[in-house]
């Protein structure tokens, strides 16, 4: 049995959140039908299932790491190799404390930055059904099917909300 | 796009079902007659604090009114009660200016704090008969009056506090115009002339609203201007020049930046008792405290960042007046002080309001208001204490060759802390008795612009962004 | 204020995609004589370097010049992109729409060319390795991490990389959107850097969610930067006019007046060149204007507490470089057009509205603004050494040198020809925050006044 998918394209976001309504009401399952727009929406505003996501542990995991690797670089490295310079002691914390600073928040950064690509489930070099007309402000509603005995029902959903056009893959 | 306004379901961040505007009037106005047991009672204990706190204040003042080494305390309660009352008011006119809506029904308990500012001139009555001027025994101490007269910092301050003082009513009382005019409509005995002699025949006209805007506008500038300047003055003339050798240019900002912070907290722990207390909960929305609790997270940031960027200076500096402020403010007797303060204004607060969570309740948002309170009147201590602790003849030295012994507080030091806070607590509760606790027009201003809507399937609000 | 018009998506596409769909004609010519400069100063840079710093005018007691100044220059002017980008982010100001990608380009592209200065003005700059990087166990030394000028780097290094990061992340979107209107290798590039995005619900909220903690991160990021940069300086007790406290919150305000005043100056040209005069309007000048006007103040406290205590310890050495500063030729006439340019001449100005709304006016206060804060830095760093200090024989006046100049000309050239090379393939705007803009802005009525409104999520 092979994965299919349909996408309806609406013009308007009344009838595509319509599609996704009858979606539901046909007994789809939540998670096997999305809707693609061109630009944000406020949340929910497709009836869609607001996505769940861990983002926030990522820059605090990051941080953590940087956070080591930092004391490593600034303690660890002063007291192998002690040189007093500016009269200061080998262990500076003020001066330390500058740089660790800075290497928490660069960890910090790039694990939010990983956390993001990763929690929009990117890269996806094979992003399935797709129409370009979605960046010129078509809104796309998205079917995915295990068996193909449901497609006639979710076309039949998407017809009746009004798509202007059903692209199959 | 077309939006219809619906009845919101309970979340986070909805703002409650709208409420008709002479609804708003009646209920709000109606907050400000009666009073339970309990408040009855806080208002008692609150005064004898005031009471004995100002009683201490002129003991002391017959007692050792020519020691300036043992007037530390009332120094750092003047700084203190600057930054809880005097940068409150500010709390409410900035975001006004960005035109936050969810400041609107709170920036009358804010404005309310400057009638705090009467607590902050008791405390440098005394404190400005102390204060030493600028030539002592011949010789001049460094200050930011280079050749000026001898009582400049004197005469100054004074004036600065006066004028906050009265700008901070004037701003209160141009916003308060319209709620006035309420009172006379809606109110009854007392309270009800009060109005109609305050009101001064508003009626709310085209006219009348511009020039309550532009009013406040301008009362609100002058009101930082005074703010910064005063915090200015109190920072280096009852501070900075009390100790030979501490030049630092942070200082004033630093100082400011904290009142600010203090300011906030301020405002957060009145709008909890408020609330819970009034039963505001259908104006006061969870999105202020939400909003408050960003503002206090930056402002707790801004706080360590002022305070390393001057440490780091004097650390790396190694000057002889380097090392003799360190020892001084922070190495010094004042070490456990200083500690418990940093823990309590920034490392507990910051740890606290970096969670979503805690800034979404009310709860622990007035626990971490208290903890940055208390933590920055250990910082006013460990700060001003030592200064004022330097002997008169070494005032003028070039630094300090001697960390000089500090002064720790006797009974009467802790009755002017008490009073002090007690008095700005009686006089902002007070208000509440006088006028309502939140502003009338701008709550029914604020339901005017913010409306729940239903966007395609989903919940948002429409707020509108009049000019 | 009511500028805005309703757009429609494929129109937002066809304007804002114009220079890299339907590239202008100026860009070509434009971007070969930059190139031509650019390749100039390469060739003065090597010249430099294989002569050694005799070619310029650094010399005894003055060793920080013209290059140290312009390396705070541009350190400064990336502090817009941070600046506009975050807090107009958290703050959620509509009007930051348009302006968030060339701030933070600026940022990206400014700091590279921040980084430069210290490099060749070492005069040696492979041997910087040595004390930037921890490599060498076997000499037995690792970085001196006590001295700033390791700190400097690691904060800089920080900066680049969170910004240029943040740029890519805020840039999805609109490769998605480049990649449905290209063909050939132009999709196969948008292809493979748009990472395969739809546009789905997910995603959108990763934007979203995203773009605010990012910019929560590189917000104390951007502070750290130029207060570390103002340490180099401020922590030398012997040189006067720079052991001052402070000077991290002076230079970081000061960095925001000049950067904000080069995203004016940037979205004026934008507004110009690639005729956007629908996505960036009066209003955002307005906006900044207003934004400006209160950072300039707040930078003129900051000027006014430096001096305060500058003269507050009453020691004549520090007397008597204030004196040379504000007072003596050439330094009083560099202080007067400083003072000019940074505050008196352009914050009068803003404050009427007819200004505020001109987008030549704001074009060239903006430029004034910059001309200003170049002689702030220059004014604090070289006076400070060039002061005549006891047991010091020499104490003439530093005058840079043609090759010195010939570099700083190199700077203006190269930031160019790099944000011009981005707008061949990058939008300048960002493509979905004005159609974002198109969603969540709306009129309502109150009464019979029509209000501009914006929809805010329950977050």
């Amino acid at each position: 049995m092979s994965t299919q998918s349909i996408l309806g394209l609406f013009h308007q976001a009344e009838p595509a959140a319509d599609a996704m309504d009858g979606l539901k009401e046909a007994g789809f399952k939540l998670g096997t039908f999305d809707v693609l727009t061109g630009t944000p929406y406020p949340e929910g505003a497709f009836g869609e299932h607001v996505p769940q996501h861990r983002l926030f542990r990522f820059p605090a995991f990051g941080a953590i790491i940087g956070f080591t690797l930092s004391v490593f670089l600034t303690a660890v490295t002063q007291l192998a190799y002690p040189m007093v310079t500016g009269g200061k002691p080998i262990l500076s914390v003020f001066a330390m404390l500058i740089i660790m600073y800075e290497m928490t928040m660069l960890s910090g950064v790039i694990a939010t930055v990983v956390g993001i690509v990763f929690e929009s489930r990117l890269p996806n070099m094979k992003p399935g059904i797709y129409d370009t007309r979605i960046t010129e402000g078509w809104i796309g509603v998205v079917v995915t099917f295990d068996d193909d005995s449901k497609v006639a029902d979710a076309e039949s959903v998407l017809n009746k909300a009004g798509a202007v056009e059903i692209k199959h893959a | 796009m077309a939006s219809e306004a619906i009845a919101h379901e309970s979340e986070h961040h909805a703002p409650p079902p709208q409420v008709d505007a002479d609804v708003i009037a009646r209920e709000l106005i109606a907050t400000t007659t009666g009073a339970s047991g309990r408040f009855k009672a806080w208002a008692w204990i609150l005064g004898i604090l005031s009471i004995a706190g100002i009683v201490s204040l002129i003991v002391k003042f017959t007692d050792v009114g020519d020691d300036s080494t043992k007037w530390g305390y009332v120094a750092a309660m003047v700084s203190f009660l600057l930054s809880v009352a005097g940068a409150a008011p500010m709390i409410a006119m900035a975001p006004v200016m960005a035109k936050a809506n969810w400041v609107r029904p709170i920036t009358r308990l804010a404005s309310i704090f400057s009638f705090a500012g009467v607590a902050t001139l008791i405390m440098l009555i005394p404190l400005v008969a102390i204060l030493p001027p600028l030539v002592t025994e011949g010789a001049r101490r460094r200050t930011i009056w280079y050749m000026a007269p001898d009582y400049s910092p004197h005469f100054w301050t004074t004036l600065g506090l006066v004028l906050l003082l009265f700008t901070g009513l004037m701003l209160f009382y141009s916003a308060a115009l319209p709620d006035f005019a309420s009172m006379r409509d809606h109110s009854t005995g007392w309270r009800q002339r009060l109005g109609k002699r305050l009101a001064r025949g508003w009626v709310g006209t085209d006219v009348q609203w511009r020039t309550l805007r532009k009013r406040i506008g301008m009362f609100g500038t002058f009101y930082f201007l005074i703010l910064v300047f005063v915090n200015f003055l109190i920072s280096t003339d009852f501070g900075q020049s009390m100790v030979p050798g501490w030049r630092d240019a942070i200082f004033p900002m630093y100082h400011t930046i904290s009142g600010f912070q203090a300011g906030v907290a301020g405002v957060v722990i009145a709008l909890y008792f408020s609330r819970r207390f009034m039963k505001l909960e259908k104006y006061v929305h969870l999105d202020a405290f939400w909003s408050l609790g960003r503002l206090l997270f930056a402002l707790t940031l801004l706080w360590v960042y002022f305070f390393y960027s001057s440490f780091i200076v004097f650390w790396y500096g190694r000057s002889e007046n380097d090392i003799a402020t360190l020892n001084h403010q922070i190495k010094g007797p004042m070490l456990p002080v200083f500690l418990v303060g940093v823990i309590l204004i920034w490392f507990v607060p910051w740890w606290m309001l970096i969670w979503n969570r805690v800034r979404r309740g009310t709860s622990a948002m007035v626990v971490g208001s208290f903890i940055i309170l208390i933590g920055l009147l250990l910082d006013r201590i460990r700060i001003f204490v030592p200064a004022w602790s330097v002997p008169g003849d070494q005032i003028h030295q070039k630094w300090l060759e001697v960390t000089p012994e500090v002064y720790w507080p006797n009974i009467f030091d802790i009755l002017i802390i008490a009073g002090g806070i007690s008095l700005v607590a009686l006089i902002v509760m007070l208000m509440t008795r006088v006028i309502p606790v939140l502003s009338v027009w701008q709550v029914q201003e604020f339901n005017l612009l913010a409306k729940p809507i239903k966007y395609v399937r989903g919940h948002a609000t429409l707020v509108a962004k009049p000019d | 204020m009511q500028q805005r018009r309703e757009l429609d998506q494929v129109y937002i596409n066809r304007k804002l995609l114009n220079g890299q769909l339907d590239t202008p004609k100026w860009w070509a010519p434009t971007v070969t004589f930059l190139g031509v400069v650019v390749v100039i100063g390469l060739v003065v840079i090597s010249i430099m370097i294989n002569k050694g710093l005799g070619v310029t005018g650094l010399s005894r007691p003055v060793y920080w010049g013209l290059f140290i100044t312009t390396f705070v220059f541009w350190v400064g002017i990336s502090h817009a992109g941070i600046m506009i980008s975050a807090i107009l982010r958290l703050t959620q100001a509509e009007w930051r729409r348009p302006v968030t990608r060339a701030a933070e380009l600026l940022t990206v592209f400014s700091l590279l060319t921040a980084l430069v200065f210290p490099l060749i003005h070492a005069g040696r700059p492979w041997r910087i390795a040595y004390w930037i990087m921890p490599y060498d166990i076997s000499r037995g030394i690792y970085p001196n991490i006590r001295s700033p000028l390791i700190m400097d780097p690691v904060a800089i290094g920080t900066y680049l990389t969170g910004s240029t990061l943040f740029l890519y992340i805020a840039l999805l979107p609109d490769l998605g959107n480049l990649r449905d209107r290209t063909t050939g290798w132009q999709n196969a590039m948008y292809t493979v850097l748009a990472l395969g995005w739809r546009g789905n619900p997910r995603q959108w909220k990763m934007q979203t969610v995203g773009g605010i903690l990012l910019s929560a991160l590189m917000l104390p990021i951007f502070v750290s930067v130029h207060s570390i940069v103002s340490w180099d300086f401020a922590i030398a007790s012997a040189v006067e006019g720079w052991h001052s406290t402070i000077f991290a919150p002076y230079f970081v305000i000061g960095a925001v007046h000049s950067g904000v005043s080069a995203v004016v100056t940037m979205m004026a040209l934008m507004r110009w060149l690639w005729k956007w005069d629908d996505f960036i309007r009066p209003e955002h000048f307005d906006a900044l204007a207003r934004l400006l006007i209160v950072v300039a103040t707040g930078w003129l406290a900051f000027t006014f507490l430096e001096l305060t205590f500058a003269l507050y310890g009453q020691d004549a050495p520090e007397i008597a470089l204030r004196e040379m500063q504000m007072f003596q030729w050439p330094w009083n006439m560099l202080f007067i057009i400083f003072f000019l340019t940074a505050y008196l001449i352009p914050v009068p100005l803003w404050l009427f509205k007819r200004v505020r709304n001109n987008i030549a006016m704001m074009f060239w206060t903006s430029i004034l603004v910059n001309v200003g804060m170049w002689l702030e830095r220059f004014l604090i760093i070289v006076p400070g050494l060039a002061r005549r200090t006891p047991f010091v024989y020499t104490w003439e006046a530093y005058r840079p040198s043609g090759v010195e100049w010939m570099i700083f000309i190199w700077a203006f050239a190269w930031v160019t020809f790099l944000m011009l090379l981005f707008s061949r393939f990058f939008p300048l705007v960002p493509l979905f925050e004005a159609k974002e803009s198109q969603v969540f802005t709306d009129d309502v009525m109150i009464g019979r006044a029509k209000v501009p409104a914006i929809v805010r999520e329950a977050d």
